[in-house]
């Protein structure tokens, strides 16, 4: 027993075999994961299908409040913030701890850029008035139920918000292990991990773009 | 099990690449506007493609274990019933849901 624990990595918690399986379930455990918040904004999906399929005028009347060009930077910042991670983990594998610091920097500073805009968006329609469900009051749009459109995309970008927010505290915790020196090639799940919940984040908004900003 | 995958820079620049392409596309055909049924159907389309590149190699199902991509399908098996079956409701109805 003496001699097992001189071969035991550090990383490697009692009652897994080896690094590989402890890495193959922690993935696993984040997939299932990934499967819960699918079916959450599956939901929001599904309201967004009803409503649209139930008022199909209002969207196109309504999408003309958001700013194409805003959305458009945005998804170019999460794409871009995507291939960082991926970079991050990559400079892991082959053992350069400056460039996965340089790649997470890079990556929690795009999420900040992607959370500005929405900030000058979301400001932008409070001054108009355009507020969710009961608060809405902006007459600029000839529609009945032009507070509906709002609605469902104040909880859709909002809630993607809330998972960039989180992201951007992920990205900080990973910044503090990364400069203790603690990722390397035989250790970096933390990094993968984060990074499996930021391409799930990217390719939300990879749908909400399209249909909330492109169909006015 | 293949858990760790270590993809080429080429590979990784090439799909972030491709992603800005395919943005791009998605907002030039927003802007030729197409008439309505098919606007949708190529922006969702072109939306679910970079959806795919994204899972497949930025988050490794290309490689990963097959459950792993089981689980993900699934999601989406669920969601399709869920959708399915609330627009049966919905649809089959002369008031949809009274003052909404």
């Amino acid at each position: 027993m003496a001699n097992h624990s001189t071969t035991t990595p550090a990383h490697l918690l009692h009652h897994y075999v080896d690094s590989d399986q402890q890495f193959d379930a922690a993935k696993l455990g984040m997939w299932i994961f990934i499967v819960t918040e699918t079916l959450m904004f599956g939901g929001l999906f599904g309201a967004y299908i009803v409503y649209r399929v139930l008022y199909p005028e209002l969207f196109t009347l309504a999408s003309e409040e958001l700013d194409t060009i805003m959305g458009s930077i945005n998804t170019v910042v999460l794409i871009g913030s995507s291939l960082t991670v991926a970079l991050a983990i990559k400079s892991a594998q082959v053992n350069n701890k400056r460039n996965i610091i340089i790649n997470l920097a890079i990556t929690l500073a795009l999420a900040c850029v992607f959370m500005i805009i929405k900030y000058f968006e979301y400001t932008h329609k409070f001054e108009l008035g355009i507020f969710p469900g009961v608060y809405y009051e902006y007459g600029g749009i000839d529609h009945p139920q032009a507070h509906i459109f709002f609605s469902i995309y104040y909880m859709m970008t909002g809630l993607h918000g809330i998972h960039i927010t989180i992201g951007i505290g992920l990205m900080i915790w990973l910044l503090v292990k990364a400069s203790k020196n603690e990722f390397h090639s035989g250790y970096y799940t933390p990094v993968e991990i984060v990074g499996l919940y930021w391409h799930l984040v990217d390719i939300i908004w990879i749908f909400l773009f399209p249909l909330f900003y492109l169909i006015d | 099990m293949s858990g760790h995958h270590s993809s080429s820079y080429k590979l990784l620049l090439s799909v972030a690449g491709a992603l800005l392409a395919l943005t791009v596309l998605t907002v030039v055909v927003h802007y030729m506007y197409i008439p309505e049924p098919y606007s949708i159907i190529i922006a969702v389309v072109i939306a679910v493609f970079k959806a795919a590149l994204v899972a497949l190699f930025f988050m490794n199902l290309y490689w990963d274990s097959r459950f792993n991509t089981m689980l993900f399908i699934t999601a989406f098996v669920f969601l399709t019933l869920l959708v399915g079956i609330t627009l049966l409701d919905v649809l089959s109805r002369d008031v949809p849901v009274p003052s909404f």
